[in-house]
């Protein structure tokens, strides 16, 4: 008996995944780098009870991956301060050795002088600054080739993934390439762009109508519970 | 009170996928049981007709159009007018209005349940990885196929945003719209409406079984006295 209220349940289920996505989204407003959610909503199974009659079971969330538009692209004073025009990646080496995509072009030299990411994984190749050279003599050419007082040093590589959608979030602004992303590959049509950062591509505004909305569906999914708690406290009134 | 029981169900299914891209909103539709005629046990007289209930008759999918919701997304697109997009499923092809797509590892476009999307001479379809093509109004992905949209009689939902059916024509008129999300078909204040009238018409179907009962009581309490 009552469907209805198990319905409900699964909304307001989907309703908050959705939710604590826009939350993180609004929480990372400021993150350079960082690319808001992208989520999805499917009704459940449908149950036939007669003839005639069917029953919907409610509603889930579907992650989709994330959305990968272009952030504006602010300047930095940090000559170690990376942008990526177009769609890329840096790619990292994890202190585990497995490797990291990031869109995070917050570069610093480490006390090794490696060019390491802002939570201290070094870029994949790596690259070590020569003893007596500052991040200031540094130049990054849009292609990714590093100069150290005009000598070459070596490059940064852009990568990318066959599906994004595919990649697996693991925090520091950081995915996990996975089977459903596919290996990384040499992107194609991203430039690099020294002295300047990109931030994030989520929208406040954008954000809070979402939150808002989310919400109300929220209010309405749980007013359904409560009116099929009334139609089970007429039931048993019948019998007084 | 079973037909209203079954209808805040469906509303209930409603309200829970209001925020369900390309969902389409059902509504109950009631009938009669068949009518008694009532008639009197010796002379065989007609005394009237009486109803025995009411029951759900069909649950009707309302697939007008929903809203269009402007995302940006590439790979999002939405249908102006009539009609569904293909998809292929294990269990065979389906249709759905939910264009919420992405692609896989191996350049598949699909939708984010997983399925695989169809052009329009049923072959899935498979586009170089990272691009974001335009995708034109009659559904042609630029340099690539054109995405199938068809007509559907018996159009039935089977959840993940699938309806089964019979596939027809290409429906004339029908665009195809790049980086829009078609809304839910749920109009939540009419649902609310709904669900209030459904709920005080269970009330009002209690209050009759409670006469019913006093009556007999009565009867019983009376013949108890002779």
């Amino acid at each position: 008996m009552s469907q209805g209220i198990y319905s409900a349940a699964a909304g307001m289920a989907a309703f908050e995944t959705r939710l604590d996505a826009v939350a993180n989204d609004l929480a990372n407003v400021n993150t350079d780098g960082y690319k808001r959610a992208r989520l999805g909503f499917r009704d459940l199974v449908y149950a036939q009870q007669d003839a005639k009659v069917r029953a919907g079971s409610g509603s889930a969330a579907v992650d989709a991956g994330r959305d990968w538009t272009q952030g504006t692209i602010h300047t930095d004073d940090d000559p170690l301060s990376l942008a990526i025009q177009g769609p890329g990646f840096f790619k990292l080496r994890r202190a585990d050795g497995s490797a990291s995509l990031t869109r995070d072009g917050s570069f610093h030299l480490d006390a090794n002088r490696h060019l390491v990411a802002s939570t201290g994984e070094q870029l994949d190749p790596p690259l070590t600054l020569p003893a007596g050279t500052s991040p200031a003599d540094v130049t990054i050419a849009g292609n990714g080739t590093v100069t150290v007082k005009g000598a070459r040093l070596g490059a940064i590589t852009l990568v990318d993934v066959p599906a994004p959608a595919g990649l697996q979030p693991i925090g520091d602004s950081q995915f996990a390439p996975s089977a459903a992303s596919g290996a990384p590959v040499a992107a194609t049509g991203a430039t690099i762009q020294q002295h300047a950062l990109e931030a994030s591509n989520v929208d406040a505004a954008d954000a809070m109508t979402s939150l808002i909305d989310t919400q109300r569906s929220y209010q309405l999914a749980s007013r359904v519970i409560s009116m099929q708690d009334q139609l089970m406290q007429i039931a048993d009134d019948i019998r007084r | 009170m079973l037909a209203e029981l079954s209808r805040q169900d469906q509303i209930a299914n409603d309200l829970a996928n209001s925020s369900t891209a390309g969902y389409k909103a059902d509504r109950s539709a009631q009938a009669g049981f068949g009518d008694l005629l009532l008639e009197n046990t010796r002379t065989g007289t007609p005394i009237g007709h009486v109803g025995e209930a009411v029951k759900i008759d069909a649950l009707v999918t309302d697939l007008s159009q929903a809203p269009l919701k402007q995302t940006d997304e590439p790979f999002d697109v939405a249908l102006q007018g009539d009609g569904f997009f293909e998809v292929q499923t294990p269990q065979g092809v389906r249709y759905t209005r939910n264009g919420q797509l992405e692609l896989d590892a191996n350049g598949g476009l699909v939708t984010t349940t997983g399925y695989a999307v169809l052009d329009d001479t049923g072959k899935s379809i498979t586009l170089q990885p990272g691009t974001k093509p335009t995708i034109g109004a009659d559904g042609r992905i630029e340099g690539g196929p054109r995405l199938a949209v068809v007509s559907l009689t018996n159009a039935a939902k089977q959840g993940d945003n699938l309806f089964t059916g019979t596939p027809g024509a290409r429906p004339a008129g029908t665009e195809v719209k790049q980086g829009f999300l078609e809304g839910s078909g749920v109009d939540a204040a009419r649902a609310m409406v709904d669900m209030i009238t459904s709920m005080r018409a269970y009330e009002a179907s209690q209050r009759v079984i409670h006469a019913i009962d006093e009556t007999l009581g009565k009867g019983i309490a009376a013949g108890g006295g002779v």
